[in-house]
This record gives C-alpha cells, sequence and structure tokens, in this order.
C-alpha cells in the first residue's frame, strides 16, 4: 500500500539532504524523517510509512529500502551516517519483520581473538529478509543471512550462571567475527530455527578428508598458496586439485588466478644479453 | 618485535603458529608439545611471549600457565583454545593470561593480538 506524498504530517518530520537512486543514477534530494513514516522529495515524491517495510540492507554510506507487501518498491538511499543512522533505526522498530528484544554481544570476538571490553547490550533484534539487525541506543549492527557462517544454540557463563545463548559466527570486514544473542528460551529456540533454516544452503554435508581441511584452515587463517605449499610440502599441481576440491564443495571462491609461467626463447635471449651487458 | 614459544600438542597447529608470527616479523625461540615440556623451555628460553595451548596432554595449558607464572611472574602468556571453550578464559584470565585467542584465528588479528601484550 502507497501512502499519497505529503499525506504525512510535514511539522514532524525532519528533512534532512540525501542522495536517493533514481532511474538508474544518483540523484540529490531530502528525505523528511517522522515518527512513523519517511517521505523522499523530488524526484521520487513518496512517502514510505515504516510499517511496509520489508527489507533494508546496508552498503557502505547507503541503505536499501525494500516496501509494500509485494516487496517491489526498493528505494536506495545514501546520506551521512548520522542520518542514515536515525532512519534505520525507526525503520528496524516499525518495519514488517519478526522481533525481539535481547540482549546481544557483537563482536565478542574477532578472527578468533577475545574482544576484551566486548559488553551485553540491550536492545532489539529484527529479523528480515535478507538480514537480521541488532539495535541499541549505540550500535546498529547487520548480520547479512550471506554472510552467516555458523549457528548454534549453547550455553555461556553470565553473572556466574550458566545461560542459553544463540552464538552467530559471520563474516564482517573480510573477518571472521562471533556474535552471542540472548534472551529467553523460546524465543532464542525461534531465532535459532529460523537462522538454521534461512542458512541452510551453507550447511556443510560433504565428507573432507583431513589434508583438504588441513588446507581450509590456513585458508582460513590467512595463508597465500606458496605458504600452504611450504607448510603442507604439497606441489602446486597437489594444492590446486585441493583447491577444485574445495570449490566444488562451494567451501571457498577463486579470489585471483595467478599464472605460472617460464620463458620463451625470445626471454631467455634476454636475459643472457642482459647478463652480458652487466658484465660488459 | 619479540622472541616467542609456541606451546601446542599438534605440529599443524604449532607450524601454523609459526607462520603467522614469522610473518609478523617474531622470532619462533622455540616449541613445546605439552605442559611440562612447557615449563622447561620457558626456564631455558626465557622468551618474551608464549602461546600456550589449553588441551594438552601431560599437564594442560592452565596448569603449565600457572607454573610458568610462579616462575616467573612477569611472563606474557596468550593463551589459545578450540571454539566452545570460552568458558576457559576465566580461568585463564585469573591464573594470569595476558591475552586469548580462539582457533580457528586468522593471522592479522593474531599479530594484533601478540603485539597487543608484547607493549603492554
Amino acid at each position: 500500500m502507497k501512502y499519497q506524498y505529503g499525506e504525512g504530517d510535514e511539522a514532524q518530520m525532519k528533512s534532512v539532504p540525501a542522495k536517493v537512486e533514481h532511474e538508474g543514477r544518483w540523484v540529490p534530494t531530502k528525505v523528511g524523517i517522522g515518527e512513523d513514516r519517511f517521505r523522499i522529495d523530488a524526484p521520487l515524491k513518496e512517502e514510505i510509512p515504516y510499517k511496509t517495510v520489508v527489507n533494508l540492507e546496508e552498503k557502505k554510506n547507503q541503505i536499501i529500502v525494500t516496501a509494500g507487501a509485494d516487496g517491489t518498491a526498493t528505494y536506495r538511499i545514501a546520506s551521512v551516517e548520522k542520518v542514515l543512522s536515525v532512519l534505520k533505526k525507526f525503520i528496524i522498530t516499525q518495519a514488517s519483520a519478526y522481533r525481539l528484544n535481547a540482549f546481544f554481544m557483537s563482536p565478542a570476538v574477532r578472527g578468533g581473538v577475545l574482544i576484551h571490553d566486548a559488553r551485553w547490550e540491550k536492545g532489539t533484534i529484527a529479523v528480515m529478509k535478507t538480514g537480521i539487525w541488532f539495535v541499541s541506543q549505540e550500535k546498529q549492527v547487520c548480520i547479512p543471512l550471506e554472510d552467516v557462517a555458523g549457528i548454534e544454540l549453547t550455553s555461556r557463563e553470565i553473572q556466574e550462571k550458566d545461560l542459553n545463548v544463540v552464538k552467530i559466527d559471520h563474516l564482517s570486514e573480510n573477518d571472521v567475527v562471533t556474535s552471542f544473542v540472548l534472551c529467553p528460551m523460546t524465543t532464542l529456540q525461534v531465532l535459532y530455527n529460523f537462522l538454521k533454516e534461512a542458512t541452510h544452503d551453507t550447511e556443510v554435508s560433504e565428507e573432507i578428508d583431513p589434508l583438504t581441511g588441513q588446507v581450509a584452515m590456513l585458508v582460513y587463517s590467512g595463508m597465500d598458496s606458496s605458504s600452504i605449499e611450504n607448510m603442507l610440502k604439497l606441489s602446486h599441481r597437489d594444492l590446486d586439485a585441493i583447491y577444485e576440491k574445495l570449490l566444488d564443495m562451494r567451501l571457498a571462491e577463486v579470489l585471483y588466478v595467478r599464472k605460472e609461467v617460464q620463458l620463451t626463447a625470445k626471454g631467455v635471449r634476454y636475459i643472457s644479453e642482459s647478463v652480458k651487458s652487466q658484465n660488459e | 618485535m619479540g622472541r616467542i614459544l609456541i606451546v601446542d600438542d599438534t605440529m599443524f597447529m604449532r607450524t601454523l603458529l609459526k607462520n603467522i608470527l614469522f610473518s609478523g616479523g617474531h622470532d619462533i625461540v622455540g616449541e613445546a608439545a605439552d605442559g611440562v615440556e612447557a615449563l622447561a623451555r620457558y626456564q631455558e628460553l626465557k622468551p618474551d611471549l608464549v602461546t600456550m595451548d589449553i588441551v594438552m596432554p601431560k599437564v594442560n595449558g592452565i596448569e603449565a600457565l600457572k607454573a610458568i607464572k610462579a616462575a616467573d611472574p612477569s611472563a606474557k602468556i596468550i593463551m589459545c583454545t578450540a571454539v566452545g571453550q570460552e568458558q576457559m578464559v576465566k580461568l585463564a584470565v585469573k591464573s594470569g593470561a595476558k591475552g586469548y585467542i580462539v582457533k580457528p584465528f586468522q593471522a592479522p588479528k593474531v599479530l594484533e593480538e601478540v603485539k597487543n601484550v608484547l607493549s603492554a
């Protein structure tokens, strides 16, 4: 359901400069942020009640808002962090999404290193189509479902009590990060089941031999191909075969293809001549 | 850059850590595969920092940590363990660990933690 542009209470809307994507290009405009809706001025001239929003994604300094029951209206908005932060908060707390009050700790571990000052924050979790959002007074964290690398319903010692938590491993800015969610068990189970279902595609069902597992571990740790070859005493060809296995199982993706070359007769001639000229 | 002793019962993890730390410009002065060897190597080599696995045969990492701290209260030790054993953190910190890394880990983050502990 679309609302008429100008239907919202103008006096209650704070108008801020932004850019929106219109007909394939970014155009400057103003975005009005109200209590129950936001407005995008010309050229879009649209008002979007937060409750009609079905998805919210974030990419660098822009957000992508999908609204409407059929999810066909998509708005790409770019602005300064402060503006986007206010808009995101309104959307997340009112959008058409599964929402729960919870405590969360994100990130708790980054790249295998415990974050020393990580603490539990009270806030709202909104489960959207393509990701889950954590919002507290100070933080807005989005975990895109495609970046979720593992979910576990486990227990954690909190204030000297063992409490159930959902542990989420996910990718964030090229790091592997662990976040925790704490809420009543019934809600936790719903969240866990949803995430399990939504990330079903990334579950590993194949049998992985020890050597391939070791290579995967070294790639995870950030080792390059030559370090892996040296560490595991593998030839370039052996490692390529293992990479192929990882690619086939969709456990890895090609970052770039490195070329191995050997000199042609012309190349050899160049080297011979350059050495000769150095000796002269 | 520091002189580091790596303690882990699996050669694979020792080699991985060695590579990571070496790439960060650190000097790997020794390795140990259990807690008993860790204490002996520590006293012999006097490293600037120890990375210590928790689950090891003979004497585990927590006991080795306590023994090293008893021998040298200024010892800098980073504990290292698998996912799911985060409960050990409290015990390790209480026993004097300066840092904690969880396997699997990523090289840049490990180097960052090592740098933090060495400069503390």
